[in-house]
């Protein structure tokens, strides 16, 4: 009885040390210490898959390229230039059809709960995950779909002829022709590096799903738990052959409103918040600042032209000039973007000024409607995007000012709007009439603006939702690919933007910077110049120091471009 | 008491049965194909589909197939998500516990804030107590929860900056899946963070719980002054009253209990009206639970989804209503002998 | 033919004049009488009296604050949304959207649940119990869970909204009208006038209705205000009405993205909600009131 009191005495004691922790909310130096070890990044969808090879969302690659995986080479300032990542150093051929890698030997792929390496990164890593997507007959080929939308938009399959192995760390790529984009587009953010001796696992296991589900890469952080909708966390992979990042702990809250997201930063949930809203808001806060980076991309309204009436040249004119992009630009960019006058930004190397622009011109638009016969307008749907991108910050506003835009030439417009994984599968199964979408460049080159996004055997593979395929604009790629002479090349896509702008499967809106927003506690460059983020470099400073900070006003930096 | 306990039980076998045939039949009124929709494989090949159509017993008559949908869900399986392509079940299991959560939660705050208002207005009939008691309650059915949420956030999250604004804990503590219930989850836990994880999860219920149990807590007032008004003018507290009771003892020891007995009965009915205000307000708090998923699922014509859904969350409000009316029963002997419940 | 008229008549007012009677002195009930009444007015004549169009917007006006802001402008009175469209003449739309359809939808499914309810007090046995059942299932469901399923069955869209809601209310009217129907019945006077060998739809239609119409006022005030707020969530969960339709709810959310520049494009929207809720109890109270003082006469 004496030990039952003792016991009940123990307990209550118990009970009230934690109620009065809860109340006052004590021992703050350990919540401290882990949220200074962790980072918060509220993203703004769920990823559809952990492999990049498979997707070209900027959800996914942002959720998986840089934080999972290495590539072999990768792009070392803003300029054309390439570095090494996992291969030290290449060699190309003078003919450019054979291009080895030396790759590094102390890489370390993730020691997981659901996977123990037991060797370095070699070349069977390298051959497993290319040939994943070169060779169908490859066992890991038709898993997940066997769909490999970057790879087959720049046609990648005919280009290579095979990935050879020369030692252990030696591989070579033999190519069928020259291709000037080869090493750009190896550098992109998809052509990371899976491990060949989990696939290994995976196989025996017959769960090969799993190696887009869980994944094993050598990047800097390793996957812990995934639940869709809700979040990712990441851990530190401690063995990183960089050295391990600083922060133990990367926690993605998924957050598809974007006001959502905006409270959740104003309200110190996250630490970084991706596409913020209301910049005004954020950098009238002293503890928050708000940073953006000009990035190579290019915001659109895309037409259906396999489906009536987008079958029609001359509607698609039509609609394009009854569109008032600077409006749209005002509203939606707030002046942060350049008018887009064709797909290719103003800071690309083959830009042309000289392309002629589509105005704004309702009076013009309404007769080419009469002339394409529709004198009495019609009714087609648009589909709005539901996720904040670099290029449409807002893409149901635009859409609704362009239903408003399009009334007036007596065009009735339905916005269609899905969660985003749905409204890109159903996107690529041409279930629309038009839709409004973006693209942004993986790589510099400006083939990555053509092939991808309006190339015939983009269009086939449903990763061009405009479908439209236009064989003199498919050579002129092909001719500005087979040489390395820059001024031949610039004319080459030069002509290609002029058929765009007549034929207009798409209608070219912006060019916009992507903004980022964080507590000014988090320090270390997180967007990166070419495709997605990283969080390899990330500190977090105690909040010691952030009271410092406040103090002097002057040293808080509020917008860094 | 058995009586009682097998009318019940029967009567919650036949709303079961309706429960089910509904959601079977919804199957049916959904666009597209019934199998698609029963077993929300959208991407199914031909083959599949023929496997389908015949787990479902498809081809046979309209009895038989609803006997193959009722094995399914007896088993556990409500079929995949459209949109997530995830076993359905799963996904409810780990969302259905966060709702309960949060709607006990907030039927404890409606209880605790609306009972007690309810009879200090009754004890002060007709007075500005009263009548300031009835207005704020007025006030409160009458405020669209979504709104409320938004100004709680706005002014208790940002503006205040002392409750965290979205989901159910802070996403830095590793809380493991056990019940799905947090608080049991985090008890159950062995992280060294145990207690910090404790406060932020009570720090994240609060804000949700309360908006949700404003509606609630003015019916329970309405419901605790009428059920007291009318405990105080019967002939018992009359009787109390000339045997030279004092009023206070009156109150705590007559009138409090039997007013109770009389707002009990009510619970169960307002819990479904709770639960329906915790969807929308799960959707503006982020909180992981089913409604908002729910909520989703409607939007991107997740049919399988909603189906499922639905008759989780039907039951769920069903039995907790039965569970009321067995407390109600336990506590009011009279009760148990109605033929026709209430 | 003249005996009628030799004895004085007393004036008797009808149940329905003792209630107005009733109501009339109570002020409070007064305020949201004419409140209401202003809605109604507002509703109708919305296309007439907005100052602007509700969706078109004009594009160098956005997110103007309301006019007694420094930055506002008096002839955007409430200021503007993000597409520069005028937020009083969204709201005064919204009221036919919102307020008027809630109205409609209620007298419309007040129509059918009393015609249906009264046939149904007139039937006895089997079909009666199972219908008594039937009821009680539907009514243990919440009107906006079970407004949110006929939605998911029927699609997002304002006029599906509007049927789920008729949908959901039905059963309510049906139920209180039999159950009004069924008490009257019993009471001496029909009775009476059955002995006077009237049929049951004569009794219905001159005895019982005047006697149970305050009964179904001052259940469709409550019809009301729960219709209000649904077709409301409804609009701000996006299952409701859709864009650009100027409905409270949607109005609501729309502003949601811009809720901490342009706070007012959620306050206005939210307090036109608060308001067609609170006028709308407030005489429902004030007929319930009433109601109870004449009984207690």
């Amino acid at each position: 009885m004496v030990v039952l009191t003792m016991n009940f005495k123990s307990i209550l004691s118990l009970i009230i040390v934690a109620f009065i922790s809860i109340l006052t909310g004590c021992n703050e130096t350990n919540i401290l210490s882990l949220s200074e070890r962790s980072i918060i990044y509220c993203s703004e969808g769920s990823p559809e898959t952990f492999n990049p090879q498979l997707s070209i969302s900027g959800t996914t690659t942002d959720a998986s390229a840089k934080q999972l995986y290495n590539t072999l080479i990768i792009y070392t300032d803003k300029k054309n230039t390439l570095g090494p990542s996992l291969a030290k150093s290449w060699h190309v051929t003078r003919d450019g059809k054979k291009i080895t890698f030396y790759l590094r030997q102390d890489v370390k792929f993730h020691h997981t709960s659901y996977f123990t390496p037991t060797r370095l990164f070699n070349a069977d890593d390298v051959l497993f995950s290319f040939n994943r997507v070169l060779d169908k007959k490859h066992p890991f080929h038709q898993v997940s779909g066997g769909q490999y939308p970057f790879f087959q938009s720049v046609n990648f399959t005919d280009l290579v002829e095979k990935v050879e192995k020369i030692n252990d760390f030696t591989v070579r790529f033999i190519l069928k022709r020259n291709d000037s984009s080869f090493l750009a587009n190896l550098a992109t953010d998809y052509a990371v590096i899976l491990s060949e001796e989990y696939g290994q696992t995976l196989q025996n296991k017959s769960t090969p799903h799993d190696i887009d589900i869980l994944p094993i890469g050598t990047g800097p952080f390793k996957l812990k738990d995934y639940r869709v909708g809700s979040l990712i966390r990441f851990y530190r992979h401690d063995a990183y052959w960089q050295g391990k990042a600083k922060i133990e702990q990367l926690v993605y809250d998924i957050s598809p409103r974007e006001t959502s997201r905006l409270t959740k930063l104003l309200a110190n949930e996250c630490d970084v918040s991706s596409y913020p809203i209301a910049h005004g808001k954020i950098t009238e806060r002293s503890d928050l600042k708000l940073e953006s980076i000009t990035s190579l991309n290019v915001g659109y309204f895309g037409f259906n032209t396999k489906k009536e009436p987008f079958n029609n040249k001359l509607v698609r004119q039509a609609i394009s000039l009854a569109i008032n992009k600077q409006v749209l630009i005002d509203t939606i960019y707030q002046g942060q973007a350049a008018r887009a006058k064709s797909i290719l930004p103003k800071t690309s190397w083959a830009y042309d000024s000289e392309t002629p622009e589509l105005g704004y011109d309702p009076i013009r638009a309404k007769s080419l409607l009469e002339v394409a016969g529709y004198t009495q307008g019609f009714t087609m749907d648009l589909w709005a995007m539901p996720v904040q991108r670099t290029y449409n910050p807002n893409a149901l506003t635009m859409a609704k000012l362009i239903q408003a835009d399009l009334k007036k030439i007596g065009v009735e417009v339905k916005i269609v709007s899905y969660e985003w994984i749905t409204f890109l599968r159903r996107l690529s199964l041409g279930e629309h009439q038009s839709f409004l979408l973006g693209w942004n460049a993986d790589h510099p080159d400006p083939d990555n603006f053509f092939t991808p996004m309006l190339s015939c055997s983009s269009s086939e593979k449903g990763s061009n939702p405009t479908f439209w395929c236009n064989k003199e604009f498919d050579q002129l790629l092909k001719n500005a690919l087979s040489t390395t002479n820059i001024s031949k090349r610039k004319s080459y896509y030069a002509k290609a933007m002029r058929i765009i702008n007549e034929e207009m499967p798409l209608l070219p809106i912006a060019h916009s910077k992507r903004f980022q927003a964080r507590g000014i506690d988090v320090e270390g460059n997180i967007l990166e110049d070419f495709g997605g983020i990283s969080f390899y470099q990330v500190t977090k400073k105690p909040k010691k120091i952030q009271y410092e900070d406040l103090l002097e006003p002057g040293k808080a930096e509020k917008v860094s471009n | 008491m058995l009586t009682f306990t097998l009318r019940r039980l029967s009567l919650f076998i036949f709303t079961m049965l309706v429960l089910t045939l509904l959601s079977f039949s919804l199957s049916f009124l959904f666009p597209g194909d019934t199998v698609i929709n029963h077993s929300g494989q959208i991407n199914a090949t031909a083959t599949e589909l023929a496997q389908l159509n015949k787990v479902y017993q498809m081809d046979k008559n309209i009895f038989t197939q609803y006997g193959a949908y009722l094995t399914h869900i007896l088993n556990g399986d409500f079929g995949y998500s459209m949109a997530s392509h995830s076993p359905i079940s799963i996904e409810i299991i780990k969302l259905l516990p966060a709702t309960i959560e949060l709607s006990l939660v907030a039927l404890f705050i409606a209880m605790l804030i609306g009972i007690p208002l309810g009879f200090i207005a009754a004890i002060n009939h007709n007075k500005a107590s009263d009548n300031a008691i009835l207005s704020f309650a007025m006030l409160g059915y009458s405020i669209p929860v979504f709104w409320l949420g938004l100004l709680a956030i706005l002014i208790f999250s940002i503006g205040l900056g002392w409750l965290p604004s979205a989901g159910q804990i802070s996403l830095l503590f590793e809380i493991e899946f056990v019940t799905g219930v947090q608080f049991i989850d985090i008890l159950l836990s062995d992280s060294p963070y145990k207690w910090q994880a404790f406060s932020n999860a009570s720090a994240h219920i609060i804000l949700p719980a309360c908006v949700i149990a404003l509606a609630p807590a003015t019916i329970f007032i309405r419901l605790s002054r009428a059920a007291m008004i009318e405990v105080l003018a019967a002939s018992y507290i009359r009787a109390a009253k000339a045997k030279g009771l004092s009023f206070k003892q009156i109150i705590f020891r007559h009138a409090i209990r039997n007013a109770l007995i009389q707002i009990i009965r009510h619970v169960g009915l307002q819990f479904a009206n709770l639960v329906t205000l915790a969807m929308v307000t799960e959707v503006i708090f982020s909180w992981p639970g089913i409604g908002r998923w729910m909520i989703e699922s409607i939007s991107q014509r997740d049919y399988t989804a909603i189906q499922s859904g639905l008759l989780v969350l039907s039951c769920f409000i069903f039995i907790i209503h039965i569970l009321t009316d067995f407390i109600y029963a336990a506590l009011n002997p009279l009760a148990r002998g109605n033929n026709h419940g209430s | 033919m003249a005996r009628e008229k030799i004895y004085l008549e007393e004036v008797f007012p009808s149940p329905f004049m003792q209630l107005w009677g009733i109501f009339r002195k109570t002020p409070v009930a007064m305020v949201g009488f004419c409140c209401f009444i202003f809605l109604i007015i507002l509703a109708i004549f919305a296309p007439i009296i907005s100052p602007y169009s509700p969706v078109e917007g004009h594009l160098d006006m956005i997110l103007l604050p309301p006019a007694w802001h420094t930055d506002g402008n008096v002839s955007y009175l409430l200021g503007t949304d993000e597409l520069g469209r005028d937020m009083l003449s969204r709201l005064m739309y919204g009221t036919s959207l919102t307020f008027g359809l809630s109205f409609i939808v209620v007298i419309f499914s007040l129509v059918i649940g009393v015609v249906i309810g009264s046939l149904s007090a007139l039937t006895k046995g089997i079909k009666s119990s199972f219908l008594n059942h039937f009821l009680d299932v539907i009514l243990s469901i919440p009107s906006l869970l079970l407004a949110i399923i006929i939605v998911a069955i029927l699609g997002p869209g304002i006029g599906n909204t509007v049927w789920a809601i008729a949908i959901v209310f039905i059963p309510q009217f049906i139920h209180i009208t039999r159950y009004a129907v069924k008490e009257e019945f019993r009471k001496d006077y029909v009775l009476a006038s059955r002995l006077d060998g009237a049929s049951n739809f004569r009794i219905l239609y001159y005895s019982v209705f005047p006697n149970i119409v305050e009964r179904l006022m001052s259940q469709a005030t409550l019809a009301q205000s729960a219709a209000i707020l649904d077709i409301a969530t409804l609009g701000f969960l996006g299952l409701g009405a859709q864009i650009p339709l100027p409905e409270w709810g949607a109005i609501l959310a729309n502003g949601l993205e811009h809720f901490y520049i342009a706070p007012w494009t959620v306050y206005l929207p939210g307090l036109a909600i608060l308001f067609a809720v609170v006028a709308t109890n407030l005489v429902g109270e004030g007929i319930r009131h009433a109601l109870k003082l004449r009984k207690e006469n």
